[in-house]
């Protein structure tokens, strides 16, 4: 068995969170399973190098001084408290200083430049992963392990230049990566690579985006050919519905690739989309598990879904921070070309829409739109079409967009019927349907104030309290 | 087009005969003026800024290496450091195969798609082990890895194969692929003569190289296999996959005893959808593919076309250079430089 396994920032608060790291991994290693780590930043680190950026924009000099204190003392105490071997110690600890100091110098000169290009923001970024894949490595040599440490580049993973997003080249990737890493699996060494960074063809950092340690993790199983990838996060698995709206929810056992896919669209953040794309055509499976919680429920990502289910509906998600546009007119209908002017307005001024709905008679055309964004939204819509064909333009930001994700659904008569049917019950009115012709999802939006009443209704409708978990295992 | 040769063996210099020679008319049919600004050989390199003369080349290349110029020679220079320096259209690499890791040519090719060079090859070794990821970087760098020359010689096998056969399934493929072999057992049936002696006829003609193991234990045929696979089927065959046997253990006693039946033996190529074959075969006489000399064959079996067979010299320098001029002309006409 050969499993890459991935720690995400929850996972390393502080020393005690990266001892929690070395444990879990031990049990697995004992059972000679092979294994590949991968590591994000320490919690938040990302973020506060985001910050630290943008200060550095405005030539903070004072504010980037503060910031790499607090930053070499973090990951001092962190590795303090994780080895005790003093050669390994005092090894670690130059490498934070080195690496710390490197991090202020560009700081600096960023500062300076009063500008961040892509390309230093991308390298800026990829401290937080190397800081904290040095601690993981030293605490596991603490242990007397054998463990090696690489930036993702350095591992072997090529991607494109578009920094901030990049995309892996995988055939070279997997090439290098092959070449690279696997004689150390083979030898029961462990690689430990940073999450989240790469490099292009001509060794410049980048990184993989939102989601990216996800994505590196399954990146290195797709090029090693692995079995698995766990993906230890700070919940039991992914949930049939938000613990803190439901307090019922409960783990899902198996879910497909497309089902995950789905609800990582509609707001479950437990897995960006894209990190599914290497592992899809291997079929590689993916494990959601808790640190917290080791030996508790988790939730296989796999190519077949479940088929022995009763479920239906397995996961209920919800999404605030969103508002509903519609624009009207009689002289809409029949008019050609109207939803391409609408959409093509909104494409241009690169506004995210997350549901559209036009009813039958063309005299209307609503779309969900981040909350966020409304003003600026109805500012660009009415300036480009109102008084044309297009009579009305109203807004309204407080509503929420429930969805409902399952394979189980398609082909099934009578869902949607089940599902609204539940609302109504609850006296809830739905005030705009959208449903994909996938028939994997059922969306809709209803009024702010009903979103806890909403998710628990349904929850109770499909009896997802009760995930039949010893089927699960056939 | 600036173009770098890497490798200056007998492709090479016959290559470089052809574009001299054929200048004008290349030129005028073509719009393709070939300036050749850099050769590497084992003894180093020599660079120009300008073109290279042909007689420059000759001359050099004649006392041993083309580092020897006295002018332009820079001996002891490695390829991967011209590719990377100097500025050029296309890479032309022509450095001896190796399956083990692709070496030298592996990095060769990458180094130049790197640096966004157009490449030309006639070296199975990176190409047999990791195609796909050679297009995904020449892609990724927005130019062109051609390698014509690399199955068939002369014979454009691949490009026929891709381009001609669009719309139809292959259903086998079937040849005669490596043109030493086939000298070799052409003229133990003509001459009755022993293996070893037909193979140093052979080596004598210039058509088997001074270590012919690649050809004689049916490797060769194997990667040139492996490349139409991968290329042509889109499959993902590495060499191991391949069943391979040569021609070491055909004797003078097996080819007589079936040639009063109008037969013969060949080393023969095979793809289908079950497995790929690289064994001695009994073929008839009459078979299409039955060619004899340095000639290699290919026949495609098609679903609905039927059997198409391919005819034509194999091997040699001047007819593998005739391949390498096609990707040549094809890459000019993608480029406008």
């Amino acid at each position: 068995m050969k499993i890459v396994m991935k720690f995400g920032g929850t996972s390393l608060t502080d020393g005690e969170g990266i001892k929690r790291v070395v444990e879990i991994t031990k049990t697995s290693l004992l059972k000679e399973i092979k294994i590949v780590i991968i590591v994000s930043a320490m919690a938040s680190i990302t973020d506060s190098l985001f910050e630290v950026i943008s200060r550095a924009e405005l030539g903070d000099l004072e504010y980037i001084k503060d910031f790499i204190g607090k930053l070499a003392t973090i990951h001092h105490n962190a590795v303090k408290v994780t080895v005790n071997d003093k050669e390994i110690l005092e090894k670690a600890m130059s490498e934070i200083n080195a690496l710390v100091k490197e991090l202020e110098r560009i700081l600096f000169s960023v500062s300076y430049l009063r500008e961040a290009t892509p390309r230093s923001r991308d390298y800026i970024l990829s401290f937080g992963e190397k800081l904290s894949t040095a601690i993981v490595c030293a605490a596991f040599q603490n242990q007397k392990f054998e463990a090696y440490w690489f930036t993702g580049g350095e591992a072997g993973i090529i991607t494109d230049d578009n920094f901030g997003d990049a995309k892996p080249l995988m055939n070279i990737t997997t090439q290098q990566v092959k070449e690279k890493i696997n004689p150390l699996v083979e030898e029961a060494q462990i690689p430990i690579i940073t999450g989240y960074i790469a490099r292009t063809q001509d060794n410049v950092t980048t990184t993989l985006g939102r989601g990216g340690s996800d994505y590196s993790a399954t990146i290195i199983a797709r090029a090693l050919d692995f079995d698995e990838v766990w993906l230890w996060k700070d919940t039991d698995g992914i949930m049939t519905a938000d613990p803190k709206i439901e307090p019922m929810a409960t783990t899902i056992p198996i879910i497909s690739y497309s089902e995950a896919i789905e609800m990582a669209y509609f707001g479950a953040k437990v897995i960006h989309p894209k990190a599914l794309e290497p592992v899809f055509e291997q079929q590689i499976k993916v494990r959601i598990k808790n640190i917290f919680n080791p030996n508790g429920l988790d939730t296989i990502i796999e190519k077949h879904p479940w088929t022995n289910t009763d479920k239906i509906v397995k996961s209920i998600v919800m999404i605030r921070d969103v508002a509903m546009v519609t624009v009207s007119g009689t002289e809409m209908i029949g008019m050609p070309g109207i939803a391409a002017k609408v959409f093509g307005i909104l494409g241009d001024n690169k506004i995210n829409i997350l549901m559209i709905s036009q009813s039958s008679s063309e005299a209307n055309i609503s779309f969900i739109v981040p909350r966020g964004d409304l003003n600026n939204i109805v500012n660009v819509v009415e300036s480009a079409l109102l008084g044309s064909v297009v009579k009305n333009i109203y807004s309204e930001s407080d509503i929420c967009v429930v969805a409902v994700v399952g394979v189980g659904m398609k082909g099934i008569p009578g869902v949607a019927a089940k599902v609204f049917k539940a609302v109504a019950d609850e006296g809830i009115n739905v005030r705009m349907i959208a449903q994909g012709s996938s028939e994997l999802n059922i969306s809709f939006v209803v009024g702010e104030e009903n979103d806890v009443r909403t998710v628990r209704a349904l929850h109770k409708e499909f009896q997802m309290d009760k995930f039949n978990r010893s089927v699960s295992l056939i | 087009m600036k173009i770098i040769i890497i490798g200056y063996g007998t492709v090479g210099q016959a290559l470089t005969k052809i574009l001299y020679e054929k200048e004008k008319q290349l030129f005028n049919k073509y719009g393709l003026r070939s300036n050749i600004v850099a050769v590497v050989d084992r003894g180093g390199a020599i660079i120009s800024k300008t073109r290279l003369k042909y007689s420059t080349l000759m001359k050099a290349k004649a006392s041993g290496t083309v580092a020897s110029d006295p002018n332009f020679g820079k001996p002891g220079l490695k390829a991967l450091q011209v590719i990377e320096e100097e500025a050029a259209d296309v890479v032309i690499e022509l450095t001896p195969t190796n399956i083990i890791d692709g070496e030298p040519g592996m990095s060769n090719i990458k180094s130049a798609l790197t640096n966004k060079k157009n490449v030309i090859t006639t070296n199975k070794g990176p190409l047999v082990l990791a195609l796909i990821t050679l297009i995904e970087l020449a892609r990724h760098n927005g130019v062109h890895l051609r390698f014509s020359g690399a199955v068939g010689g002369g014979l454009p096998v691949l490009n026929f194969a891709k381009k001609s056969l669009i719309g139809d399934r292959i259903i086998s493929i079937k040849g005669i692929l490596n043109g030493t072999t086939n000298y070799i057992l052409t003229r133990m049936a003509e001459a009755h003569i022993s293996l070893e002696t037909a193979l140093k006829e052979a080596q004598l003609a210039g058509y088997a190289e001074a270590d012919p193991s690649y050809d004689l234990n049916g490797v060769d045929t194997a990667c040139k296999l492996a490349i139409m696979s991968n290329w042509i089927l889109d499959k993902n065959v590495k060499l191991k996959d391949i069943n391979v046997s040569g021609i070491l253990d055909v004797t003078l006693s097996n080819i007589k005893k079936i040639e009063k039946k109008g037969q013969t033996i060949k080393l023969v190529g095979s793809i289908d959808d079950e497995k790929i074959v690289v064994k001695p075969q009994t073929l008839s006489k009459n078979n299409p593919i039955c060619v004899d000399g340095v000639l290699n064959a290919v026949a495609f079996n098609m679903e609905s076309a039927g059997e198409i067979t391919l005819v034509g010299g194999g091997a040699g320098g001047v007819v593998t250079s005739s391949a390498i001029l096609r990707d040549l002309i094809e890459i000019r006409r993608y480029t406008n430089s």
